[in-house]
Parts: C-alpha cells; structure tokens; sequence
C-alpha cells in the first residue's frame, strides 16, 4: 500500500495505490494523521490506484471527511472504481462524499 | 484334571466291565455250545461202538448158527438112518463114520443105544472119530466100564426131553483134550419108542478164534458162556464182576451194562445164541471208546481258554485305547468349543450386516473377514458420525489365538480413539502410542484408516504399514499411500496423513495379503494381478465382494489357507450432492493472516471462474468476519485457531468460520444506519454490516464450546 500527499494551490491530494485492507489500515491512519490540519481546505483523495478497501479504510474515509465536516473544509474522492463504487453505494458513503 | 483322571479310570473300568459281561456270555455259549456237541458227540460214539460191537456179535452168532444148523441138520438127516440101524446094529458104525466123513466141522460121532434095548449087549455105543489134523476116521465103542455113556449128560437129556441137545461144553479127554460140544438127538423104533441117542461133537476151537476176533477196538475182547455160565471161548476171568456178567449173560437175553474191570469203566454188550442157551459178550473199555475223543475235548478246552483269554485281553486293551482315544477327543472338543466361543466373540466385535445402512443411498458396502483358523488377527471397523463415514482395516502379525487377543485391542482403540477425534492421522498416532507402550509381545499391527466425508467425497486417510487399497474410479489404481511403520513398532512415531477426492461412483477396495497371498496347491500367489482382474466391472459391493472370494476359491482349491483374508468394499455413491468440493484453511488469531484468506479466496474465484467483482465482495465479507474473530475472540496474548471452511457447490459458496474463543454473535449487533448524516455517522460497525450484505444468508451457532459462523452465497 502506497500513500503520498502532495499540496498545491490549497489543494491536499492523496495518492492511495495498493489495497487498504484491514492490515495495511494502522499505517495508512498514522500516514494520514497531517492531512486532517489541512481540513479547512479542499482535500482531494485519489484512489485511481486503490484496488480494494475493506471496513477499516472505510473509517478512515469518514474519519477524515468528519474533520472536515467540523472545520469548513471540502472532501473530494476521485477515480474510484466500480468495485469501490458498490463498497461506497453499499455503505452509504456515496451520499457523504464528493464523488468525481 | 485329577478330576479327568478319574473320569478316565472310571470309562476304563466301566469298558472292562461290560468287557467281563462280554467275556462271560461269551464263554458260557462257548461252554454251552461244546456241551451239547460233547453229549451229541459221546451219544453218537457210544452209538458207534454199539453198533460195531451188536454187528460183529451178529456177525459170530450167524457162524456159530451156521454151523450148529449144519451139524443139527446132518445128525436129523441120519435119524432115519440111525433109527433103521436099531435093527442092523453093526450098521450104526457106518452111519456114523458117514456123518463124520460128510461133515468136516463134526469131529465124532456115535449111535448110543439105551442100555437094554438090544437083546445081544446091554450097552452098545460105537464111535466114529476124526481127530483134527487126521484124515483118518478111528473107531472106538463107547461102551466101556469107566466111560459109562448112559450117564453121560448127551445121553440123558435127550431122552428126557424128547427133543434135540446141545451138551454144555467139555474137554474130551480122549478126543485130543479139546473143547468140543455134543449135539445128541434121541432115535426111536418103530413102535415109538426112544431106543437110542444120535450124537455128533463138534470140536469148539474155532469159536476161540471166532470170539477173539471179536476186537472192536484194540483191547477189548470177546466171551463165549454156556448155558451153565462156563466160558465157552475168549477171556477167562475169576473178578466178581465177571462172574455177574456171566450169570446176567446166561438169563439168554440181550443186555448192555457197564463194569468196573481193575478200576476201569468198561462198556458191555451180550446177546444169546440161538437154540444153543450160550451168550456172547464183547466188553470194550470206556477209554478206548472214547479215547480220541476225549483228547480232542481236552484240545478244545484248552483252546476255549486260550481263546477267552485273548479275548479278554484285546477287549481290556481295547477299552483302554477307546477311553484314551475319548479323552483326547474330549479334549479336542473342548478346545475346539472354546475356539467356537472365542471366533463368536471376535465376530461380534465387528459389523456383520450388510448391507451396513440401508437407509442411506449414498454408500454401498461389504466386507468379509476369513480366518485361516478358528480366530485370526485380521480385522474391519466402520461406522458413521456427523456425516462421515470412519472405516478401517488391519492385519496383526502372526495368527491364531494371540494375534486375535491384539486384534480385539484395535479394534477398540479405533473405537475408542476415533469417537472423539477427526484426524486419522492423530487416531493412528494415539493408536500407536497406547499399543506400543503396552507391546511386550512385539506384536504389530498394519493398519489404514480413513474418514470419508459422504456430503462431498472427501477422503482424509492415514495408513501405518498396511498394503495401498485400491481406488476404482475411471480405471483402476492403487490410492497413493504414505508406507509408514505399522502400529505398536515404536512410541512417538509421527505418522502422516493424506487425502484424496471421491466422484460420484468412485470405489475403495481394501484387503488384507491373505488375498494377494493366498496359495494354491503348487504354492504360487494368487498376486496383485488375478486380483485386479477380479475387481474389474462394476457391480454391489456385497456381489464384488463374493466374485473375489469365488476367484480366490477356485484359484487355492483344496490347498489350506495360509492367511486371514480380509476384505473391505466401498462403494461412494453420492447421488443426493453432486460436484460438491470442500476446501480448508486454518489460520491463527493475527492480523496479518488476512492475506492468507485472500490468497484462498483468489484460488476458489479462480477454479470457479468467478468475476473479479463478486471475488472481491466475497473477499471482503470474509475480511470483515474474519478480523472480527481475529481482533476479538481470544484474551491479547494467546493464540487461537481460526478455521475457514469452504463447501463449494456448482451454484453457491458456503463458507463456515469456527474459533473457540468467546461467544459472540456478530449477526446479534444492531445494523448500522446508513441515512445519518456524517456528523452522525458512527466511526465504526461498518464490518458486520458488511458481511450481511454481501452474504445471502449468515447465521451463528454457539456449538461445542466453538462460534460457528455459517454464510453462503449464490453464485
């Protein structure tokens, strides 16, 4: 499981390659742990790499998009695929988040 | 066995008793028998003798009446003549000299006139004589001062009977001092009157030979008596008992008695001689009579004895040959009984009735145990528990009564150890461990046992030592075993387990090498290859089974088994579940075991070409029950088994998800809300949630202290 974050124009994006499953989540949270400062803005997550995401990547998904609730800030998830898709219809996240 | 001595002694004593009944009928017919003969017998020689002796007295009475018919008939063929010469009295010496030359057997003879007949002489009496051995005829008168003939006895009694007399014997003094007897025959004149006596003497020599030749047997003899009871010819004796014999003889009957002769029975017989008044007599000794016989009586005795003898010892050795021979008999049986008893029981140990489930369509079985003697060491076991039919066969080294005592401890190790556990290999090893511990006979055991799963064919088998059984599926092999040491070698062996798939219609065939083994009478092995040909085609377990016996039989015929054979038949039919597979994955209280379970998911998606989607779901589902169990079930720090399986089906997956930590029933959690807004939304609850909506049916059960976590999925 792959993890970067970048910052541009006020824009966090994270890069999720691999599979974000309930082993690789501990790592993932902790690699995490700086974006949720950066909640005021626009926090892209990017997950045209991620392949597989069980419960636990799922809490961190709503984790961050609940710091973002309290301070303002935007969460955008982008590329997911129609695997992913089913997870996030399935869960009700599709109705939390901004899907592009 | 004190006991049996005595029944012994006793059977010998009760044979020697019925022997002496035996012996004792025996001998009193026997006895009876040569009785009866005896009397017959004596009865027919005593005839025999009496018989010779009445037909040789016959024999000497008809000579002596010849002869005395022939001189009465010569001196009356001359009355006339003599009574002419009463008148011519020179004539009478003629008439004489005639008679005696006429008449050999008369050796003198006279005309003696009665004393006063003549006017001329007052005694007139001339005598013809021819003494024996002369052929010259003397002449002599009778009429002289010291014969004195008017007295003379031949004179007298004819005159006064009237009649023909025949004198008593007498030695004449002049005539040559011989035994002679006078015939005298009175003559009359004319008028009537008796004028004179005719006479003729017969010399009686030859009745001496006559009488002596009267020897019916070697030492008996003849006797001749008169009238008088004078003995005329033949033994001369003074005993009284003669001189009774001779009066009896002279009463002139016939008479047979028996006399004592110096200490000596003699038989006697006496008969008259006719017109004469004599009697004759032969006296035989009883000895002689029955000499012969006596000693052939005395040889059969002795040969009587000699034979009851004998018969009595071959009866007493009998009897106790047969009580000897009943005794081992008796032992024998008794063996043999406990033999019976023993064969029973090691018959009953195991099942006997085929086919075993008849209410079950999904096994078809038989199995056949033959022991070489009254008990073997071969043995079969099978039953059925939680859909799993556990079977096994095994062979105990050597035969006969110790080997059936090991086989009986198998088979209730296999019972005992097997009712609790799953694995055969840990069966075969805690089989191992308790009969090698207590193995001082170093007897050992191969065995195979096998677990087959009848919902989807899946054979788990461990085998120790015992031959590869066949497996009959699209053609005939050998299912590929592990050899490993036979149980009861060695304790703390590891044994290795193996498995292996059954299709529908798929067989096991598993026997013991008194079938690969079995000899003829030329002592070749009946091999793997007569073997294969007799499990070729298909047909029930119960006729496949009697067509192997059947080829075994007629391949060994009268040879004796050498071996127990031992065979078991199974037939996996499993027609209620078809193309059903089961696959296993044991993992362990850690979180990065979860790979473990993707890997797992991947290779059924794989093999039953699911889509990546579904794969994934799947995956997923398992995921979140799994790290549930895994986070969860067990205290932090210890370790516990988590075990997957899966039952996979043409059109569904059923995964089973078992660990014995603590009862929890994750489809008891509330369900997750997902209408709440993200403030609202809980963090967690989502793996549950998950799984239920992945999965088509979830259930749990709490069962044998283990969470039994059950999903399937339709595919």
């Amino acid at each position: 499981m792959e993890v970067n974050i970048s910052k541009q124009n006020g824009i966090t994006t994270v890069t999720l390659v691999g599979r974000l499953d309930t082993p690789a989540s501990p790592e993932v949270e902790k690699a995490l742990e700086p974006v949720h400062e950066n909640a005021t803005g626009t926090i892209v997550l990017d997950c045209k790499g991620l392949e597989y995401i069980s419960s636990s990547g799922l809490r961190i998904f709503l984790s961050i998009r609940k710091s973002a609730a309290a301070k303002g800030g935007r969460v955008i998830v982008k590329d997911i695929n129609n695997d992913i898709r089913s997870v996030f219809m399935m869960t009700g996240f599709l109705n939390l988040f901004e899907i592009q | 066995m004190a006991k049996k001595g005595l029944k012994g002694n006793s059977s010998i004593r009760r044979f020697t008793k019925d022997g002496l009944a035996f012996i004792i009928v025996a001998a009193i017919t026997l006895e009876a028998t040569s009785l009866v003969q005896y009397i017959f017998a004596r009865k027919g020689i005593r005839e025999e003798a009496t018989m010779r002796a009445q037909s040789q007295m016959e024999a000497a009475n008809l000579k002596i009446k010849n002869v005395i018919d022939g001189t009465e008939t010569a001196v009356r063929g001359s009355e006339w003549i003599a009574a002419w010469t009463l008148e011519q009295p020179d004539s009478m010496i003629a008439v004489t000299r005639r008679l005696v030359n006429d008449n050999s057997i008369i050796v003198g003879s006279t005309i003696a006139v009665v004393p006063g007949y003549l006017k001329d002489r007052r005694q007139y009496a001339p005598y013809s004589l021819q003494l024996p051995g002369s052929d010259k005829i003397e002449e002599k008168s009778l009429a002289t001062e010291e014969y004195d003939y008017p007295r003379s006895e031949w004179f007298t009694m004819p005159i006064r009977l009237q009649a023909g007399y025949w004198s008593e014997p007498y030695v004449d003094v002049g005539g040559g001092d011989i035994l002679m007897t006078t015939f005298s025959l009175p003559i009359k004149d004319m008028k009537g009157k008796i004028a004179a006596v005719l006479t003729a003497d017969i010399s009686l020599d030859w009745l001496n030979s006559l009488i002596g030749n009267l020897k019916v047997y070697p030492s008996a003899f003849g006797m001749l008596v008169s009238r008088g009871g004078k003995v005329m010819a033949g033994k001369e004796n003074d005993s009284e008992e003669l001189k009774s014999l001779r009066k009896d003889m002279s009463s002139g009957e016939n008479g047979q008695l028996t006399i004592d002769l110096g200490g000596e029975e003699n038989l006697v017989y006496y008969a008259p001689v006719d017109k004469t008044g004599w009697s004759m007599a032969v006296v035989i000794p009883e000895k002689e009579v029955y000499g012969s016989f006596r000693q052939i009586s005395f040889i059969v005795k002795i040969l009587q004895i000699f034979g009851i003898i004998m018969l009595f010892l071959l009866l007493r050795y009998t009897a106790k040959r047969q009580a000897k021979m009943r005794e081992i008999s008796e032992k024998k049986e008794r063996m043999e009984g406990e033999l019976q008893i023993g064969r029973d029981i090691q018959m009953s140990m195991i099942p006997k009735t085929f086919p075993p489930f008849p209410e079950r369509h999904d096994i078809d079985m038989s199995a056949s145990i033959v022991p070489a003697k009254e008990v073997g060491g071969d043995l079969y076991d099978f039953y059925i528990r939680d859909e799993k039919l556990y079977f096994c066969i095994g062979d105990v080294s050597g035969k006969g009564v110790p080997a059936s005592l090991v086989m009986a401890v198998t088979r209730s190790l296999f019972r005992t150890v097997s009712s609790h556990e799953k694995s055969p290999q840990r069966i075969v090893t805690t089989m191992n461990n308790s009969m090698a511990d207590m193995n001082e006979s170093n007897m050992f055991v191969t065995f195979f046992i096998g677990i087959l799963d009848l919902k989807n064919g899946h054979l788990r088998y461990c085998n120790a030592g015992h031959n590869a059984p066949y497996i009959l599926s699209d053609t005939l092999a050998k299912l590929p075993v592990l050899p490993n040491l036979p149980l009861g070698v060695m304790p703390g062996m590891a044994f290795q387990e193996q498995e292996a798939d059954l299709k529908y219609d798929d067989a096991l065939f598993l026997y013991t090498d008194g079938l690969t083994e079995a000899e003829n009478a030329n002592h070749e092995l009946f091999g793997e290859a007569r073997t294969e040909k007799a499990l070729h085609g298909r047909m029930s377990a119960q006729d496949k089974l009697e067509s192997i016996k059947t080829a075994v039989a007629d391949y060994v015929g009268d040879a004796p088994q050498s071996d127990d054979l031992t065979m078991l038949f199974i037939h996996y039919v499993n027609d209620a579940k078809p193309d059903m597979t089961e696959k296993h994955l044991a993992l362990h209280n850690d979180i990065k075991q979860i790979s473990l379970l993707s890997e797992f998911i991947d290779n059924i998606a794989e093999e039953q070409k699911l889509d990546s989607s579904l794969a994934m779901s799947i995956n997923l589902a398992l995921e979140e029950a799994a790290t549930n169990v895994i986070m969860y079930a067990y205290p932090k720090g210890t370790e516990g088994a988590v075990d997957l399986d899966a039952i996979i089906r043409p059109d569904s997956l059923q995964f089973v998800l078992t660990d014995s930590g603590k009862a929890f029933d994750p489809t008891a959690a509330p369900v997750a809300d997902i209408s709440l807004d993200v403030k609202d939304r809980p963090i967690g609850g989502l793996g549950i949630y998950l799984v239920r909506n992945i999965m088509d049916q979830v259930y749990y059960e709490r069962k044998d202290g283990k969470n039994v976590l059950t999903m399937i999925k339709q595919i």
